[in-house]
């Protein structure tokens, strides 16, 4: 199968900047630091894929290289079959890249004004451009604002600009550093409603973005890789990241009728992790979440406990991990 | 016929983006006249108090030192802005964080920065013609002279050959950032040598044979020879040559030196560093 962006074996390494005393005593010695440590990944065409890692785990150096304004160590990432090293060219026509940081545009130019100039850059003819730019000032729901000074702009708008310049070439890859950083909740909301309805959904564009926001992987993608230290921790659908998920399993379990002692008790059985009463009884049903070790039996055994203990169980189901206690465990592994 | 049309369209975008942004400035952009008026007044009252205290170092040049000193403050514009722009054209891309943005569009490096470097020789040309204007009809200054194909010639080799010297520049920032010797050296050994305020022949003569080494110097040479003096194409001929010789091995070599410095910069990360 092959695959519209594929890292394989994909390093990097910095040289690091020498002290004065460094550069008198060893003057030929080199430093580098690991940015990036054999990462091997592979995104599909259409897929919205999350790069999730802490800050300083290298998802900007990946999305740099993918955008070739940083060359590999060694490995290779082809971006549709285009080597981003051999074959720059090919590789910039394919994507638009979302650079969030808001000084990457002309403050003294309006909106309109700073999108004509890159559609320039991009080999758009005039007619062409007038006729896109209008369109995603529409899309983007900035058209009322495209005649203002960029400086006049608010974050959500600026962000916004970013991606209209990103989609300029309508290429069939998207790629996104920390996209909803810095915006309110509602905005955040928006853009992802766009990446995920309008971008990925209707346009079928294919979307890598980096985030540490689990919240907006969890809501967005289909697949994601955890990047830790410049390593990948996991690659693969957030369903089998948290199939992978090592930690107690979680369960709410609605018991009726249970005694008043019944979740000291169970706070104390072997097994139990952790226990949080959710609700006490007032219906007659008292609601817990317990954390279940993975070696001690399973849920059944434990169920089968309570009832000889004369408790009467209503329902018990799996609470499922989520993505950030995934992210712990694997980040927290390194 | 297409890629013809964008090779003119991508530098004409970058000059009309530098024009909206310095003119947003409109008070920046009004100083700029009143400074160009302030220091050709200055020069023109230096020269009275000199009178013709320089005449035997002047006599080439017509004798004047208003005339000749205008000429060296004029042309040396272009070698400030070969000097500065290119590599400023880098450093504030890099600082400002548009590098980034301009470095994943299908434009090429060297485009790019040639394109952004055109406005500031269109303003230095704009402002040698005030410079003239000025010295011709506020302080008398005599034009009557001009071999106009000439200076056309000169100015053409003083561009290609001072940028040369400003791609050199830009690589140094490129990979160093701060601290480009190629600036340094150049802009302050040809305020010293190359002929900008003085005649170099009121230098010692070990001095002199440094300034032949100068492109500025030939540039300035001819250039008041054909504009003061009306010197024929054959009368400029040695300078023309010193300059074509100094474009034909600079320029393709500071390509080269360019090419280098920006694979360096993206093996090390350090491309839209600052």
């Amino acid at each position: 199968m092959s695959y519209i962006i594929e890292t394989v074996n994909l390093s990097k390494s910095f040289p690091v900047l020498k002290g004065f005393g460094e550069i008198f005593l060893h003057p030929f010695r080199k430093k580098r630091i690991s940015a990036l440590r054999d990462i091997n990944i592979q995104v599909e065409e259409g897929d919205i894929f999350g790069l999730l890692g802490p800050n300083g785990a290298g998802k900007t150096t990946l999305i740099k290289i993918l955008c070739t304004l940083v060359l590999p160590s060694s490995g290779s990432a082809c971006v549709k079959g285009h080597d981003v090293t051999r074959d720059e060219k090919s590789v910039r026509k394919l994507i638009g890249y979302v650079i969030s940081e808001e000084r990457s545009f002309y403050w003294r130019l309006t909106g309109r004004q700073n999108l004509k100039f890159f559609a320039k850059l991009n080999n758009i003819p005039n007619g062409e451009s007038e006729r896109r730019i209008g369109r995603l000032l529409d899309f983007l729901e900035l058209a009322d604002d495209a005649d203002r000074m960029f400086k006049d702009y608010s974050t959500g708008m600026r962000q916004k600009l970013a991606i209209a310049r990103g989609l300029l070439t309508d290429p069939a890859i998207l790629l996104m550093d920390e996209p909803t950083n810095g915006l309110d909740p509602v905005t955040a909301q928006n853009l992802k409603t766009l990446i995920s309805e309008k971008l990925a959904g209707e346009e079928g564009k294919t979307v890598l973005f980096a985030t540490h926001n689990l919240r907006d992987a969890e809501e967005l993608c289909s697949r994601i890789a955890i990047i830790r230290g410049g390593e990948v921790g996991f690659s693969g659908t957030i369903r089998d990241a948290k199939m992978k998920f090592k930690g107690p399993k979680r369960y709410m379990l609605k018991i009726r009728n249970a005694h008043n002692g019944l979740t000291g008790i169970i706070s104390n059985m072997e097994q139990v992790k952790n226990i949080m009463p959710m609700s006490n009884g007032s219906s007659g049903f008292t609601e817990i979440e317990v954390e279940i070790g993975r070696d001690a039996g399973g849920i059944q055994g434990f169920v089968r406990d309570i009832i000889d203990m004369g408790a009467e169980v209503f329902s018990v189901y799996e609470i499922e991990p989520k993505l950030d206690e995934l992210f712990s465990e694997i980040v927290g592994a390194k | 016929m297409r890629s013809m049309s964008l090779m003119l369209e991508k530098p004409l975008a970058f000059i009309l983006r530098d024009i909206i942004e310095d003119t947003s400035y409109k008070m920046s952009f009004v100083m700029q006249f009143v400074n160009m008026f302030i220091s050709t007044s200055m020069f023109y009252f230096f020269s009275r108090l000199l009178g013709d205290a320089g005449t035997a170092y002047l006599g080439p040049y017509g004798g004047n030192y208003f005339s000749f000193v205008l000429i060296g403050i004029a042309f040396s514009s272009y070698l400030s802005v070969s000097m500065k722009s290119l590599a400023n054209t880098i450093r504030e891309g890099q600082m400002m964080g548009t590098l980034e943005a301009l470095l994943v569009t299908q434009t090429g490096i060297p485009t790019i920065v040639i394109s952004s470097s055109l406005y500031s020789f269109i303003w230095a040309t704009f402002k040698v013609i005030v410079y003239l204007l000025l010295g011709a009809l506020v302080f008398g200054v005599d034009l009557g002279n001009v071999n106009i194909i000439g200076a056309g010639i000169m100015l053409l080799l003083t561009i290609i050959s001072f940028g040369s010297l400003g791609i050199f520049s830009a690589s140094f920032v490129m990979v160093l950032k701060r601290g480009d010797p190629v600036n340094w050296i150049f802009s302050s050994v040809s305020g010293l040598l190359g002929g900008l305020y003085y005649p170099i022949t009121v230098l010692p003569e070990w001095l002199q044979t440094i300034s032949y080494l100068l492109p500025v110097t030939y540039a300035l040479e001819g250039m008041r020879m054909a504009v003061l003096k009306g010197h024929t194409l054959s009368e400029l001929m040695p300078n023309i040559l010193a300059l074509t010789i100094f474009s034909i091995i600079m320029l393709p070599m500071s390509i080269l030196v360019f090419r280098y410095a920006v694979r360096k910069a993206k093996k090390d990360g350090t491309l839209t560093q600052y």
